[in-house]
């Protein structure tokens, strides 16, 4: 039974992986797409339908290309680097919950592919060792532009990581629990307030934790207008200044990983997840993750880059003491308003 | 269970060989690398365990943190540096493998001896199933029994942030530059006058000035003010007068 069990998880965590890497050659489409929209060009329109076959075609440029190592990289880590950010990547979206559980000949096969009591630490913990793909990497590459890029890099995902974890605490204090599936059953309940019957959204009952949540995941995954580490007009690229072929493009699938398991994670936490009118379901978990995506490309379409002591300013003095703070209304109300666990 | 064991041997071969490549790699980045995925093997053997919570929190904090370790070892030391990282000194060697067999024969006597086991204390699977889990124990457990000990531990971190402020703050820093710039200015570049023979030669070296060797060969000129300098930098073309 055990055995089963593994297989249908493996199963599904094999399926939620090839839709995770299809979802992200598509989403570079969808980028492209909308960001030539909103600058008033066309964007990739040549490869088959609306250009549709576009990241294919890129795939396979960037497999044919040669794959180059600087006469004075670290050697060995120069080539794991890359490989380490992209194969983490994905490792986020087992612990999100994608349905309730099905029945299917007799077996039951629930729609996520790890239920960890502490699911949302662990995205925490990935994203803390998804950084050494970065540095590791600027490191490696023996150039100093990458070494600089990948120090930026550093300090700002630590910073973030740090508003990030803390942005999420008010949302564990209301929800008792570290579990998503746990957090998800508490926004599934009505929340009434007088006549109105709203759904218990986070969104509704933290609001500062969803704004800082989104403003922290967009610096933890290195999207504008917190692309810093590679600014190109100031360090010819960043940490990837070295790399050709298809471990530079390791980076990007990784960094565009991120922001689909960012946005699924942001969608779970804060809008209700699979939760939804008329019948709940996986489409709602989409629909809301896809909005996030688009706001990702939004941002970067409409904001300038911030300059590297705005960022860390903002990050220290403005988003950590509006964490604390919101922690600490959230304990009062806890213990005031809606009673200790 | 014959699974569990195999693969609790994996991840231990796998975390003592992370252990040895710390000691072993010559570069001290490597070593760095060696310590994260020793880290991460001790996570998975926690987890085996079902200890999530100690697992995740052991990613979190340690092998979180020697990201600043590598930080420092780009910033601090120089790659023709390196062989000196860990030099061939008879004495340090020694006192290491003393400690380290001090320290070996400390654990292996505190296994064999049992000591290490205490009275089995009140949590059993049955009470940590009616509680709800064992992140919820363990929770309830440090903020209630070990409230004293937590609060120690804020008190004492909250003392170290500010003790790291204080030392960063801007004034301090600016202050200090200021102290310096009222005896002596530091520069790199020339003394004015001694490439510049139209400038009437007013300004020799200061009478206290020194003109020595630093780091690679390049020479510090100490001076009164900045005025004694000219714009251009001194490196690469430095004639002594």
């Amino acid at each position: 039974m055990d055995w089963q069990r593994l297989l249908v998880s493996y199963f599904v965590g094999f399926v939620l992986l090839n839709v995770l890497l299809g979802l992200m050659a598509y989403m570079t489409w969808f980028e492209r797409r909308v960001l030539a929209r909103m600058q008033h060009r066309v964007g990739p329109n040549r490869t088959g339908p609306f250009g549709l076959l576009q990241p294919i075609a890129d795939g396979i440029k960037l497999l044919a290309k040669e794959d180059i190592v600087p006469a004075n990289a670290d050697r060995l880590v120069f080539l794991v680097a890359p490989l380490l950010s992209f194969a983490l990547a994905p490792l986020g979206a087992a612990v999100i919950p994608f349905g309730e559980t099905l029945h299917l000949f007799g077996l039951e096969i629930p729609l996520l592919v790890a239920d960890i009591n502490v699911a949302v630490l662990y995205v925490l913990a990935l994203g803390s060792i998804g950084v050494y793909g970065i540095i590791l990497g600027g490191y490696a590459s023996g150039n100093r532009y990458s070494l600089l890029g990948a120090l930026r890099s550093t300090a700002q995902v630590i910073s973030y990581e740090l508003v990030l974890g803390l942005s999420l605490v008010g949302v564990f204090i209301l929800a008792g629990s570290l579990s998503l599936q746990d957090i998800l059953r508490e926004q599934q309940r009505a929340l009434v307030i007088g006549p109105l019957t709203l759904p218990n959204w986070y969104i509704l009952s933290q609001p500062l934790a969803f704004a800082l949540f989104l403003i922290a995941a967009v610096a933890e995954t290195n999207r504008a207008p917190f692309d810093l580490p590679e600014a190109e007009t100031e360090l010819v690229a960043g940490y990837f200044t070295e790399y050709s072929g298809f471990r530079f493009s390791f980076y990007f699938l990784a960094e565009y990983i991120n922001m689909i398991v960012v946005s699924l994670l942001a969608a779970t936490l804060f809008l209700g997840g699979i939760d939804g009118p008329f019948v709940d379901g996986v489409w709602w978990l989409a629909l809301k993750a896809l909005f996030f995506l688009f706001f990702y490309v939004w941002l970067r379409a409409t904001l300038p880059r911030f300059r590297y002591d705005q960022l860390m300013g903002l990050a220290w003095k403005v988003l950590l003491p509006l964490a604390l703070l919101n922690i600490g209304l959230t304990g009062l109300v806890r213990l005031w308003g809606i009673g200790a666990l | 269970m014959s699974l569990q064991v195999l693969i609790f041997s994996l991840l231990a071969c796998v975390s003592i060989l992370g252990a040895l490549g710390v000691v072993i790699a010559r570069n001290p980045v490597h070593s760095a690398i060696g310590l994260v995925l020793s880290f991460l093997n001790v996570a998975a053997i926690y987890l085996i365990a079902r200890a999530e919570f100690l697992a995740v929190v052991q990613v979190i904090v340690y092998a979180g943190a020697v990201i600043v370790l590598v930080v420092f070892v780009t910033m601090l030391v120089h790659p023709d540096d390196l062989p000196e990282f860990h030099g061939r000194r008879p004495l340090r060697v020694a006192t290491g493998l003393v400690l380290g067999v001090a320290l070996l024969l400390e654990v292996a006597a505190a296994i064999l001896t049992r000591s290490l086991y205490g009275a089995p204390g009140p949590w059993t699977d049955q009470t940590i199933a009616a509680v709800g889990g064992n992140t919820r124990a363990l929770g309830q457990t440090l903020y209630s029994d070990y409230m004293l000990a937590i609060q120690l531990t804020a008190l004492l971190l909250l003392a170290a942030t500010i003790g790291a402020i204080v030392l960063a703050r801007p004034e301090a820093v600016s202050e200090r530059v200021a102290a310096a710039r009222r005896t002596l200015t530091i520069s790199l570049a020339h003394p004015r006058g001694l490439d510049q023979p139209e400038l009437p030669p007013a300004l020799p070296l200061p009478p206290d000035g020194q003109v020595k060797p630093a780091g690679g060969g390049r020479p510090i000129v100490l001076a009164r003010s900045a005025s004694e300098f000219t714009e251009q930098p001194a490196w690469g073309e430095w004639r002594t007068p």
